[in-house]
């Protein structure tokens, strides 16, 4: 059946439709989880609060079981799913300037949205720099495309690049996020005086 | 650790390994003959002329000509930012890439409408989606674009809407300047308007 724009059963117009109510989905998640303050999110680099780690982990697992699945049964065909193009050298760079971005503001873009939602002020400072950041990256864009596209590794994945298949992908994923959330409830236990799991 | 805690991680644990048991899923499956039947029949995978180039004249990004002739008829002449994908090549590796790009409308024209149908069939055979054929191909450009005809003086309002659409789009293609007709110019006056110097655009 899906993806539902590239089998053509339906539009590439509902794209906007669709990013909307994912996005409604995704803040709301967002808040309810507690990103909105930046104290749960810079508390990954002080040691002191995982949330972040686990939260993000959990979602990638679910994601990457249940899209297997998900092919096995014909709810999706894998082959049409987008990869997005690797382009190595820009990527790492820009991975370690989010981890900067991240430690130093306390959100990341999807979060800081979630402070402004609930009047954050901290959160307003972050959006206003994330603006600027685009403006200074989009005009002097012409000066560092060569460095923006070297390394053009193609729309490749993990397996591809490892020579493995999805599924030992999938299972070493899901082992170490099975080892980093009881390595992290360990730390976190050692860190912080007072603990209180979330009970469901 | 609250027991859910470790139910929940047993759950992924034993999903993920699931997979591995999971039989091999032909993901190629081509397009029934019934179904491909069916979509020939439809008159919706044509697009006319007059849409093709309005699309071009408005530069509208969701849209990619693809020009199915051989590279020597392509160098010639060829729409504005069109692609050439022979009708050989088709299936050669990596001349693909111009097909399934998202958010565009893959739009095949050849001289007329047998090659660029026949493009048509095999990417839909390939599982492309969001292709299209200019119909009536470049004779029809030719015809309906660049030397449009002038309807009858008796002609509606609409077809001289649709003339005056493509006399205007005449001139940015072919950069020759020319008259606008009205139902006014059947009083005989014609407004003829000095020549322009005008780059020609339109890949010419």
């Amino acid at each position: 059946m899906g993806p539902l724009i590239p089998q053509g059963i339906i539009t590439g117009q509902w794209d906007f439709v669709i990013a909307l109510l994912i996005g409604f989905a995704f803040g709301f998640i967002l808040e309810a989880s507690g990103f909105s303050s930046s104290r749960n999110i810079a508390g990954v680099f002080y040691g002191y609060n995982f949330v972040v780690l686990r939260v993000f982990f959990t979602a990638l697992i679910v994601a990457m079981v249940g899209l297997l699945y998900f092919d096995y049964f014909g709810w999706i065909n894998l082959d049409l799913v987008y990869i997005l193009p690797t382009y190595i050298h820009s990527m790492l760079l820009g991975g370690v300037l989010m981890g900067f971005g991240f430690v130093i503001g306390g959100f990341c873009p999807g979060t800081s949205f979630t402070a402004i939602a609930i009047g954050k002020l901290d959160g307003i400072v972050f959006i206003l720099g994330f603006f600027v950041g685009i403006a200074i990256f989009s005009f002097g864009f012409p000066l560092y495309e060569d460095f923006f596209t070297a390394g053009d590794m193609g729309n490749i994945t993990i397996g591809e690049i490892l020579g493995l298949s999805n599924q030992i992908v999938t299972l070493g994923v899901v082992l170490v996020a099975l080892v980093a959330f009881w390595g992290t409830w360990l730390i976190e236990k050692r860190v912080r005086k007072t603990i209180n799991p979330f009970k469901f | 650790m609250n027991r859910n805690y470790i139910y929940l991680s047993i759950l992924i644990l034993i999903l993920s390994a699931g997979v591995f048991f999971l039989p091999e899923r032909d993901n190629n499956q081509q397009i029934s003959p019934e179904e491909l039947m069916l979509q020939i029949m439809q008159p919706t995978h044509y697009i006319s002329t007059d849409a093709v180039a309005e699309m071009i004249i408005e530069k509208d990004p969701t849209l990619e000509l693809i020009d199915v002739r051989p590279i020597d008829e392509y160098n010639e002449f060829s729409l504005q930012n069109a692609y050439n994908l022979p009708l050989d090549s088709i299936m050669a590796e990596g001349y693909q890439d111009y097909l399934g790009i998202e958010d565009l409308n893959a739009v095949f024209y050849s001289n007329d409408d047998i090659k660029a149908d026949q493009a048509w069939v095999i990417a839909k055979r390939l599982g492309y989606n969001s292709i299209y054929v200019m119909k009536g191909g470049l004779n029809c450009w030719i015809r309906t674009i660049i030397q449009p005809e002038r309807p009858e003086e008796t002609a509606s309002s609409e077809d001289f809407e649709l003339y005056n659409f493509r006399r205007g789009a005449s001139q940015y293609f072919s950069g020759i300047e020319i008259e606008i007709a009205s139902d006014d110019s059947k009083s005989g006056v014609n407004v003829v308007r000095k020549k322009k110097k005008v780059v020609a655009e339109g890949g010419c």
